[in-house]
């Protein structure tokens, strides 16, 4: 078990090496720099300071030997400093990643619970109303587009039912702390939580619906029907644990898309987390920051795959066998 | 499966000699003719299908009933839908509304269609090689695979079109070469479900070449769960397409859906019409397609052919 | 007409603002602003740090001026006002400036501001800040005393005064900045930075916001007269919007969008004035390149602009709410002159101009094909005109194609490498014109980098006119050779002048001294209050 373990491990770790270096020459050999960004934010710049700016972001040097450099920076934990606001990347991503962190789990959480639920519930009637209501609904929740959803939403409670905000985590005058700022906090993640949820809520709820009909078709649930309500009840749970796994192997792997959702939903409502920093990153050309969020969200994948792998070996006996 | 199939012969039917002491089979329908009508028989499949004629026939024949420029200023800005010289209303810079939904369709089509279709075929050739050969070539492919798949595909895509300026040629390879993935790797387990199978056998023992019997033997028959998955990915490009337009990374200079969105997003407050309608345009198309795509899973699963 | 009737409610608003600002500005007897409050003012821009001595632009320029005092600020009317230094002598060969600094001023950490930290701070801007002409021929500060500070150049510079303005020259403590270690990526620059100003950072989230608290040991008693002052960084203009309407955010500066401005001069709850940027000097343009063929032909450049519609532009484009601009320096400058070459709309004698020129059109109407690049990100200002170029020159036969760039260091990579053939433009004059004018028409400013002379003009006459203009103290003569400048310019035209960029300041009604001086919102807001 160990040295599987350990095997993975070690594939994962060459996989985000290869995505990290793959982005680096990628960035560094594509015109436009991110010198000139800062010019520009400057109002204009002198070609000597573009230079010596230039040198001390080593951009002048050689792309094996920047490489080079900034791998060894990496091993080391050093991510390096934004171009752009000479703030260490460590720094800037640790700040950020609650508040992906917070929007994410909420989403996959919500979608996760409601979605079971509605998929298993529909599953005693594969035909009646509700399931008819969630093959709808999974449609919607894939083909509709996530951020014209959070737009329409935005344009509902900012006009029409100003119940909710539609921008920020937090009020803009905040001074933080205490109950007050986690319910402030709450507050404002209700829409952009809603928003990223649906995609989910639709596949989970399909899914759960799905697998629990395979299950419930299966012979052992038709022998136990026969036998009685007791055992009914007992093997209903059996069957809801089984019909989980595919339910549960989809949440580890959504994590893959996960920074998708959270720049989209994030630029929508302003949200201060990862996928904003990493799309004004591109903009800016802020390399730093660009690796950095690529090294992260890679990082994520990877383990989120490995205890995807993990938890479904363990729960299904049958595949631990094999 | 197919090898008791006494029908003439169809891309569906492997060529293959029957051995010699394979029964009569009973008369059984074509599986394509089978599945057509299975397909035909699903109500939300032929709702798939007229929807996606009804768009595909205005971004056709749109341009030439009512020719415009998308980009032009036709009329006041802001001016709300419904109104005498602007059906869907304007956005802030006066761009008619409808325009840009008749002419922003053919950059979101060609875009998610081409765009699907790279990754397809790049996800067939890779998923082919890596269930028929197996072993090193497997491992080797697998890998590929696995980086692609850890690559964050949203931010990678904005990334390349950033960093090689926008535009339709960008954009398509960007979403094709990290959308393969899932293809992939369903098109290896198929490959690796054919490979030991007598039919395929027999072909090597007569001396096929690999590729003959890649392409022409066994793919005819992987094809139905592989076409499936093409539709859908041709519904998750034109998302993709759309999402990058909306972050302004699509081709500014050609009109389409998303793009609409994203350059209205900031003047939403007082043009909600210039938002909702693009975005409708592309749920209805996303939609369409995926219901085709349903109808296909269901028509061409054998699982649920056999209930 | 709705939008002539919000220009007329707009002048009327700004006129009453200035002249209640002016009867507030007046000593003991007039009515005592009120002290108390958090201003909340709201910005699309992220700053990268707030040490305006090594960073321009307007981002910093807000939360620096905050921060930081300067030697000088201005009224609206150009007038140098005391700040730190309490009075000042320009020589009368303009070789050097005595500043004579206020006793009491402090930094925030309780330590005397002298003439060393100024000497430093000079020095540091010279060798640090993006803009080189400022201080580019000072030699060196003498500080004969504690509070005395003269700035010594080696030739006449009066462009000096002005670059003592609070967003240009903000003065850092030597003991915390003098280090040794870079200052352009110093670690006080951001969260813990020191200065004199009003107001002292207390929190610091980049793309996000700027806290800041009012210095009780200001030198200025009994202000600043706001509590806390922060900026909110919000990137989407159109929660912006919803924040200042809803009043979160009490105060928007840099506002220009036509549809924007509309909203809010229908507000009854929000003021709105377009004074205050008269010092920035934004400009709107359209630049050629003179290398190219054949734009480098002046008869096609004057052809191209007696096809411009500007009054369009202004009015239809831009909602009425910019002006129209016809040269180089603009019209709020006290360097500015009406005399200017203009190019009335004529299509057809633009096309006659063509065809004089030798460019007749072709079977299909074409004479000749252009590119056209804008800076991304100001549709209303920047993109919108190129399209409205694109119809309007296709009227005098010449095809039009607009490049659109991802974001901006895609479109400075064209202009700096000169890849183009006309591009739109947005440059500020910052003040003094030898700041923020001269570089866009010295022929030794040729340059690979956005915002020199990247149209590739060569006029010895031009080159002479601007090395006076920036060496004469006597403002008359200055303003006579910047006069022939600006006509020899518009006749030539290696650029041209569509309008000015309409920023405005968008405010709560509650508050009092909203910034209109010459500066706007880039000064210190220690005179603002709530009502």
């Amino acid at each position: 078990m160990l040295r599987y373990l350990a095997s993975r491990l070690l594939q994962g770790l060459g996989l985000v090496m290869a995505v990290v270096i793959l982005n680096f020459v990628l960035v560094h050999a594509a015109p436009g720099d991110p010198v000139e960004t800062i010019a520009g934010a400057s109002g204009g710049m002198s070609p000597e300071l573009m230079a010596q700016l230039r040198t001390q972001y080593g951009l002048d040097r050689p792309l094996p030997v920047q490489l080079g450099v900034y791998l060894g920076k990496v091993l080391q934990g050093d991510l390096g400093y934004s171009y752009f606001f000479n703030m260490p990347v460590t720094a800037m991503i640790a700040e950020r990643v609650p508040a992906t962190l917070l929007l994410v789990l909420s989403a996959v959480l919500f979608a996760f619970l409601v979605g079971t639920a509605l998929g298993v519930l529909s599953s005693r009637k594969p035909n009646g109303m509700l399931s008819q209501f969630i093959t709808v609904l999974s449609m919607v929740g894939f083909a509709a587009p996530v951020f014209w959803v959070g737009i329409m939403l935005v344009i509902l409670f900012a006009s029409v039912l100003p119940i909710l905000p539609v921008a920020g985590m937090r009020a803009i005058d905040s001074t933080g702390g205490g109950i007050a700022d986690v319910l402030d906090v709450l507050h404002h993640l209700v829409l952009p939580a809603l928003t990223l949820s649906l995609v989910y809520l639709a596949q989970y709820s399909r899914l759960a619906r799905s697998s629990m009909l395979d299950v419930l078709g299966s012979d052992f649930i038709r022998t136990a029907r026969a036998k009685g309500l007791a055992d009914r009840i007992v093997l209903y749970k059996h069957a809801l644990r089984n019909a989980l796994l595919p339910v549960v192997t989809v949440l580890g792997l959504q994590f893959g898309n996960v920074l998708a959702g959270a720049i989209l939903v994030e630029t929508v409502f302003n949200w201060p987390g990862l996928g904003r920093l990493a799309f004004d990153s591109v903009l800016r050309r802020d390399y730093p920051t660009i690796l950095g969020v690529l090294l992260f969200s890679s990082i994520v994948v990877v383990v989120m795959n490995q205890l995807t792998d993990l938890c479904y070996r363990l729960i299904d006996p049958r595949i631990k066998a094999a | 499966m197919n090898m008791t199939a006494t029908l003439p012969a169809a891309a569906a039917a492997p060529r293959v000699r029957p051995p010699p002491e394979a029964p009569k089979a009973p008369k059984v329908e074509h599986p394509t003719v089978e599945a057509m009508r299975m397909f035909l028989r699903n109500p939300s499949a032929i709702a798939g299908m007229a929807m996606l004629a009804i768009v595909l026939a205005v971004a056709i024949a749109g341009p030439w009933i009512h020719p415009a420029d998308p980009f032009e200023i036709r009329t006041a800005p802001l001016t709300p839908p419904f109104s005498e010289d602007a059906w869907l209303g304007s956005d802030y810079l006066g761009r008619d509304v409808l325009t840009t939904l008749i002419y922003g369709g053919r950059a979101t089509l060609l875009v998610g269609a081409v765009a699907a279709l790279l990754s397809v075929l790049i996800g067939i050739t890779l998923g082919a090689f890596s269930g028929y050969y197996g072993g090193r070539v497997d491992g080797a492919l697998m890998r590929v695979t696995e980086f692609f798949q850890v690559l964050p595909a949203l931010l990678f895509a904005m990334v390349v079109v950033t960093l090689f300026s926008p535009s339709l040629v960008t954009v398509t390879l960007a979403i094709g070469i990290v959308s393969w993935t899932g293809t992939a790797r369903l098109t290896r387990a198929e490959y690796m479900k054919y490979r030991g199978m007598e039919f395929v056998r027999a072909e090597r023992a007569i001396g096929a070449r690999d590729a003959r019997i890649i392409w022409k033997v066994i793919l005819p028959n992987a094809l139905p769960p592989l076409v499936v998955s093409a539709t859908l990915a041709v519904g998750a490009a034109i998302l993709f397409e759309a999402g990058l337009s909306f972050l302004g990374l699509g081709d500014p200079n050609q009109m389409s859906w998303g793009l609409m969105i994203g350059s209205s997003r900031q003047y939403v407050l007082s043009c909600w019409w210039a938002v909702a309608f693009p975005g409708a345009a592309i749920f209805v198309t996303v939609l369409a397609v995926s219901l085709i795509g349903d109808g296909l899973n269901d028509a061409l699963n054998p699982k649920l052919r056999e209930r | 007409m709705p939008h002539l009737r919000s220009t007329r409610r707009a002048a009327l608003l700004s006129a009453a603002l200035l002249s209640a600002s002016a009867l507030l500005s007046l000593p003991a007897g007039a009515q005592e602003p009120k002290r108390g409050g958090t201003l909340v003012i709201g910005s699309t821009q992220t700053p990268r740090h707030l040490n305006g001595a090594v960073q321009s632009g307007i981002a910093t320029a807000m939360p620096s001026t905050q921060l930081f005092a300067s030697p000088l600020r201005f009224d609206d009317k150009w007038n140098p006002q005391p700040y730190l230094a309490e009075s000042w002598k320009l020589a009368d060969d303009g070789k050097s400036l005595t500043l004579n600094l206020r006793k009491n001023a402090v930094f925030h950490d309780g330590k005397p501001v002298t003439s060393e930290d100024v000497a430093f701070s000079i020095m540091a801007i010279k060798a640090n800040h993006p803009f080189t002409t400022m201080l580019g021929p000072v030699e060196k500060v003498d500080t004969p005393d504690a509070h005395t500070a003269i700035i010594r150049m080696s030739t006449p510079h009066p462009a000096i005064v002005l670059a003592m303005s609070p967003a240009l020259a903000p003065i850092l403590p030597k003991h915390i900045y003098g280090d040794g270690q870079d200052l352009k990526s110093h670690p006080r620059n951001g969260a813990d930075a020191v200065g004199s100003g009003p107001f002292r950072v207390t929190e610091f989230k980049p793309s996000q916001r700027i806290v800041m608290e009012r210095f009780d040991q200001f030198f200025l008693p009994g202000k600043p007269y706001l509590d806390k002052l922060i900026m909110n960084i919000t990137p989407d203009a159109a929660s912006l919007m919803l924040s200042l309407e809803r009043g979160e955010v009490q105060m928007q500066p840099f506002v220009t969008v036509p549809t924007d401005l509309r909203r809010l001069a229908d507000n009854p709850r929000v003021s709105l004035t377009p004074k205050g940027y008269e010092g920035i000097g934004a400009l709107n343009w359209l630049a050629f390149n003179l290398t190219k063929k054949p734009l480098s032909d002046v008869a096609v450049r004057k052809a191209i602009a007696t096809a411009i519609d500007k009054n369009f532009i202004t009015k239809a484009l831009m909602g009425g709410f910019a002006a129209v601009a016809d040269g180089p320096i603009v019209a709020g400058s006290p360097f500015a002159t009406p005399d200017l070459v203009r190019y009335p709309l004529d299509l057809k004698k633009a096309a006659e101009m063509l065809d004089a020129a030798g460019y007749k059109a072709g079977a299909n109407g074409e004479r000749f094909k252009l590119t056209i690049d804008y800076l991304p990100g100001a549709d209303a200002q920047q993109k919108n005109v190129a399209e409205y170029l694109r119809g309007q020159l296709k009227k005098v036969g010449i095809t039009v194609e607009v490049r659109a760039s991802a974001d901006f260091p895609a479109w400075a990579k064209r202009l700096a490498s000169h890849d183009f053939d006309m591009s739109m433009d947005t440059v500020f004059n910052w003040g003094d014109p030898v700041i923020g004018v001269h570089r866009t028409y010295l022929s030794t400013n040729i340059k690979p980098i956005v915002w020199t002379n990247t149209q590739s003009y060569s006029n010895p006459k031009v080159d002479e006119l601007l090395d006076a203009a920036g060496s004469v103290v006597d403002a008359t003569q200055r303003k006579a050779h910047y006069a022939a400048f600006e006509k020899i310019v518009t006749d030539e035209l290696p650029i041209v002048f569509i309008n000015q960029v309409p920023y405005h300041t968008a405010a709560s009604k509650s508050l009092g001294n909203v910034p209109t001086t010459i500066w706007g919102p880039m000064s210190p807001l220690d005179e603002v209050y709530f009502k």
